[in-house]
């Protein structure tokens, strides 16, 4: 094992779910055409002014909390004055002196091995444009320009790729559960950045920013990419710079995209346009009792319904389908889990839709459930039936009966495919009521050729047995 | 011609209500006349729009409690007004219409005023003789030779040459006071807060204040009754509602007034103390209580403007850079596009100051320079508290000088800051603070800057009415 440490710290952006931007009226939508969700504000004309989005505030004030940060009562923006086409104002409001929250911490579990990962602080900012680079040009989308964001940065804390696995996938948990962010890092909601060093002292190394890494395994590979690169380079007896660099998932590596400069200067000053804001403690304590429930009280919940720890983490994961999850009081939830993650999951994957999108009513998933428990139906049957399951406006015994899977709702049909089978080999009739169990065998086999494999074998048989025994 | 636009406000409010005379009449005379006098005072002319809204009104019925309705207003080119021309008197900005209006520029669209034109300006508002507008700098009317003062120069020409009755300009370090006391007319920069800056082109955004330029004391208190309201779209607009005409005509006796030893210092020309002192004892002998008063740090305000305002300016200039609108100079890389576009577009009073600024604001001098200011800004805040404690007004001369020749700043840009040494300390502060005329010396006007504390505007009204009628000066530019 190398005799190198690293040391790491993450900055990670995250945008909130506000309905408006950060500093004007424009909507905060993804994935609009270009361009139509902006104003005179977003857009740096002359003459505008910021106003503040307390919706934002009070999300960062969530945010704050489940990282278990300080929550700064008086705080100001800051101007970060730098030049860019994504920067419309060519400064960005952002705190920098007055960040909301700090001195958190997100403790993650390492295989039963608790540890606090400290947050240095967490502010508030505005996002710039999107730049679209084509061929020779560079197109400019302001759907995204004041878009709010909460930058959270931890303490270079943080020693294995492993702990920053945990680290961002509990922080992107803690996030998505107190309603503050999507944090889909595929829409970039959700953005990481790494900062790596590793020294063999006590002395830190050289500090190496990875930027924009698309997912949390691939923020996992480029921190290991990084330090065996950078141990490679020292033992060659070269001398590393301070430098940003980008991961490139398909090979494997960072790439350089610019040493940094010495001191970048932004000529931060406290925004004039924005007054100081108070939060009162009163605030604060009503924001807060607004969060939702944390996912480790659904967790704790998933597995003393005995749903694997595997199974309870993926729910956790996939919000969408443990809120759906919220709506049901009694039902089976481990049958409902692994309907969800499994044949539904695929479904919506194959798809692209959330769960809310589908015909999936409670009602209908609550008999489903109920179905396969009694093994009305199988699993086999589900994988048939579930495109009209998900898309059509009708009941489960109609879909059943459309799809001719009929006789597992009506034990009057399937008594009339038994009535039939009895009558016609009264012998064998005969050999069971005469002690003959293998005869029971002969019967079922004629009852699901009758019904051409169709009906439940478990009412069948039940039901088989049940009028043969009103014979005896 | 006829020459409606000359009489007091009742009397042509009076005019309109009786169907004696149209809107039409009244906006046709200001364009006869800003045609008549080559001062140029605009930038921009909307002669068809302000024709055709004057058709609109006249169609309507005057209604009898809006004295404002129907009467021409001139705005400075600082101020968005919705498809109008907003150069802000520089090249960055000569072909950039405005797809919005201000939110004093509705008000005043809402109270059924008519929009003139765009008054000239310094660039940027960058200035105090309207000189460094990229245009042909406007003219004193009382005095070919003279600067007309500035920034707001052209508002305030329009108003002394009579174009229109009412002009709106901006102050961030007297920028409204220098230019009234240079042409004799009255100049309100309200406190900070009364009058949404939305559509205001920042030049130093803790500072810029808009605010009325009229020929007296009660059509300034009118027009700040239409334009001082709170808008949420501006987080640093107060929620205020008061007609600021209420105390006018009231006695003075018994009232207050300090009189900071540095405003009577030797940094103010003789003849224009002689002025002055007049005025004092007039009021001494009216019952006046008065007395000299020192101020802590007063004598600062010039030092931190340059740091506060360049600081700040050098960052809301930052936008002009040719992506989005205003002058775009292409050219290979990013970078050239940015240098050439603000190269050739900024005057270089502008460039000057935005380098000044930038420097300011780099690294360790934020400390040093602008956070230094910032907090003695404050302590300069608190000690004009003080005083007001114990006193309802401050008096001084607007400024130390009368208006002087063209030319003569050019070489020396500190001297332009120190025309402006006794106005900017209500910028700092945040105070209010109006300029009347006070007297003539040479030919030229000279006024008197009553400031008070924050929201006391009615009161500031009330002291300049007073001293306006005692002095009855009757001002009339000579050289229409």
């Amino acid at each position: 094992m190398s005799n190198y440490q690293k040391t790491i710290g993450i900055e990670v952006h995250v945008e909130l779910k506000t309905k408006e931007k950060l500093f004007s009226p424009s909507s905060n939508l993804y994935g609009n055409l270009a361009n139509t969700n902006c104003n005179i504000i977003d857009l740096g004309y002359p003459g505008t002014l910021p106003t503040l989005n307390h919706e934002a505030v009070d999300l960062a004030i969530r945010a704050a909390t489940v990282l278990n940060c300080k929550i700064r009562t008086k705080m100001h923006f800051d101007r970060k004055n730098y030049f860019y086409p994504d920067n419309p104002k060519n400064f960005q409001i952002t705190e920098e002196r007055t960040p909301i929250g700090y001195d958190g911490y997100v403790e993650i579990d390492d295989d039963g091995e608790k540890k606090k990962i400290e947050i240095l602080e967490m502010h508030i900012e505005e996002d710039t444009c999107k730049s679209i680079h084509s061929k020779e040009r560079t197109l400019l989308d302001f759907n995204r320009a004041g878009v709010p964001l909460v930058e959270i940065v931890t303490k270079p804390c943080i020693k294995t790729s492993r702990e920053a696995v945990l680290y961002l996938e509990k922080l992107r948990e803690l996030l998505l559960y107190a309603g503050v962010s999507d944090c889909k890092i595929e829409e970039g909601s959700m953005r990481c950045d790494a900062n790596i060093s590793i020294s063999n002292t006590k002395e830190l190394g050289t500090k190496i920013e990875v930027k924009n890494i698309g997912s949390i395994t691939n923020v996992g590979l480029a921190i290991d990419y990084e330090a065996l690169r950078q141990e490679e380079l020292i033992s060659k007896g070269e001398k590393l710079k301070e430098e940003t660099r980008r991961y490139d998932a398909k090979l494997n590596k960072t790439i350089l995209m610019r040493v940094k400069e010495t001191g970048n200067d932004y000529r931060y000053f406290p925004e004039p346009d924005i007054p100081y804001v108070i939060l009162t403690p009163e605030h604060i304590k009503k924001v807060q009792s607004e969060i939702p429930v944390l996912p480790s009280i659904r967790r704790d919940k998933y597995l003393k319904a005995g749903i694997s720890l595997l199974n309870s983490n993926k729910l956790i994961a996939n919000k969408d389908l443990s809120d759906y999850l919220e709506e049901f009081e009694n039902i089976n939830l481990k049958t409902a889990s692994n309907l969800l993650l499994g044949d539904i999951s695929a479904y919506l994957n194959k798809n692209n839709k959330s769960i809310f999108e589908t015909k999936l009513t409670t009602h209908k998933f609550e008999d489903l459930v109920k179905k396969l428990d009694e093994k009305v139906i199988s699993n086999k049957n589900f994988k048939d039936i579930i495109n009209d399951v998900m898309e059509k406006d009708i009941d489960i015994d109609t879909i059943m009966k459309d799809k001719g899977i009929l006789n597992l709702v009506d034990d009057n049909q399937v008594l009339e495919i038994i009535n039939k089978v009895i009558a016609e080999n009264e012998k064998v009739v005969g050999d069971y009521l005469g002690g003959n169990e293998r005869s029971l065998k002969f019967l079922m086999g004629q009852v699901m050729k009758e019904s051409h494999g169709s009906v439940n074998p478990k009412i069948a048989n039940d039901l088989l047995i049940k009028t043969l025994d009103a014979k005896k | 011609m006829n020459n409606y636009l000359d009489l007091d406000i009742k009397s042509i409010h009076e005019l309109l209500v009786n169907k004696k005379i149209k809107v039409s009449d009244l906006v046709s005379e200001a364009f006869q006349k800003i045609d008549d006098n080559k001062l140029n005072a605009f930038i921009t002319l909307d002669i068809e729009g302000a024709k055709k809204r004057a058709l609109e009104l006249d169609e309507m019925e005057v209604p009898k409690e809006n004295l404002l309705f129907g009467i021409p207003i001139a705005i400075k080119d600082n101020i968005m007004v919705k498809d109008l021309r907003c150069t802000c008197a520089s090249h960055i900005l000569e072909n950039f219409i405005s797809i919005y209006d201000a939110s004093v520029v509705e008000l005043i669209k809402d109270a059924g005023m008519i929009i003139i034109g765009k008054t000239n300006m310094d660039e940027f508002a960058m200035g105090s003789t309207s000189e460094t507008s990229y245009f042909k700098a406007p003219i004193n009317p009382w005095n070919k030779n003279k600067v007309p003062g500035g920034s707001s120069g052209g508002s305030a020409v329009s108003v002394a040459a009579g174009f229109t009755p009412f002009s709106l300009g901006s102050d961030t370090g007297g920028s409204i006071r220098q230019p009234a006391s240079f042409n004799g007319i009255v100049g309100m920069k309200p406190t900070y807060g009364r009058v949404s800056r939305f559509g205001l082109v920042a030049f130093a955004s803790s500072l810029d204040q808009i605010g009325p330029m009229t020929r007296n004391v009660y059509e300034n208190a009118l027009l700040l009754n239409i334009i001082a309201k709170h808008d949420p779209k501006d987080l640093t607009s107060f929620e205020t509602k008061e007609d600021f005409t209420r105390l006018i005509g009231q006695d003075i006796k018994g009232m207050k007034i300090a009189v900071p030893n540095y405003f009577v210092s030797s940094v103010v020309d003789d003849d224009v103390l002689e002025v002055f002192n007049k005025v004092i004892a007039m009021l001494k002998e009216k019952g006046a209580i008065i007395d000299y008063v020192d101020v802590n740090h007063i004598d600062k305000a010039a030092t931190l403007y340059q740091i506060i305002a360049m600081g700040e300016a050098s960052s809301n200039l930052a936008r002009f850079d040719g992506i989005r609108y205003g002058l775009s100079l292409k050219e290979d890389t990013l970078e050239d596009l940015y240098k050439k576009t603000r190269t050739v577009g900024f005057g270089t009073e502008v460039k000057r100051r935005i380098m000044v600024g930038s420097y300011i604001l780099s690294g360790e001098n934020a400390k040093i320079y602008y956070n230094k200011a910032l907090q003695i800004r404050d302590d300069l805040k608190k000690s004009f508290e003080h005083i007001y404690e114990n006193y309802d007004l401050i008096l001084g001369p607007t400024s130390s000088r009368v208006a002087y020749d063209v030319n003569i700043n050019h070489d020396d840009p500190l001297r332009s800051f120190m025309d402006d040494i006794l106005v900017m300390h209500a910028n700092m502060g945040g105070f209010p603070s109006m300029s009347v005329p006070m007297g003539m010396i040479s030919g030229l006007p000279i006024g008197i800057q009553i400031m008070g504390p924050a929201f006391s505007e009615a009161r500031i009204y009330q002291l300049g009415s007073f001293i306006e009628k005692e002095l009855n000066l009757n001002l009339k530019a000579r050289e229409l």
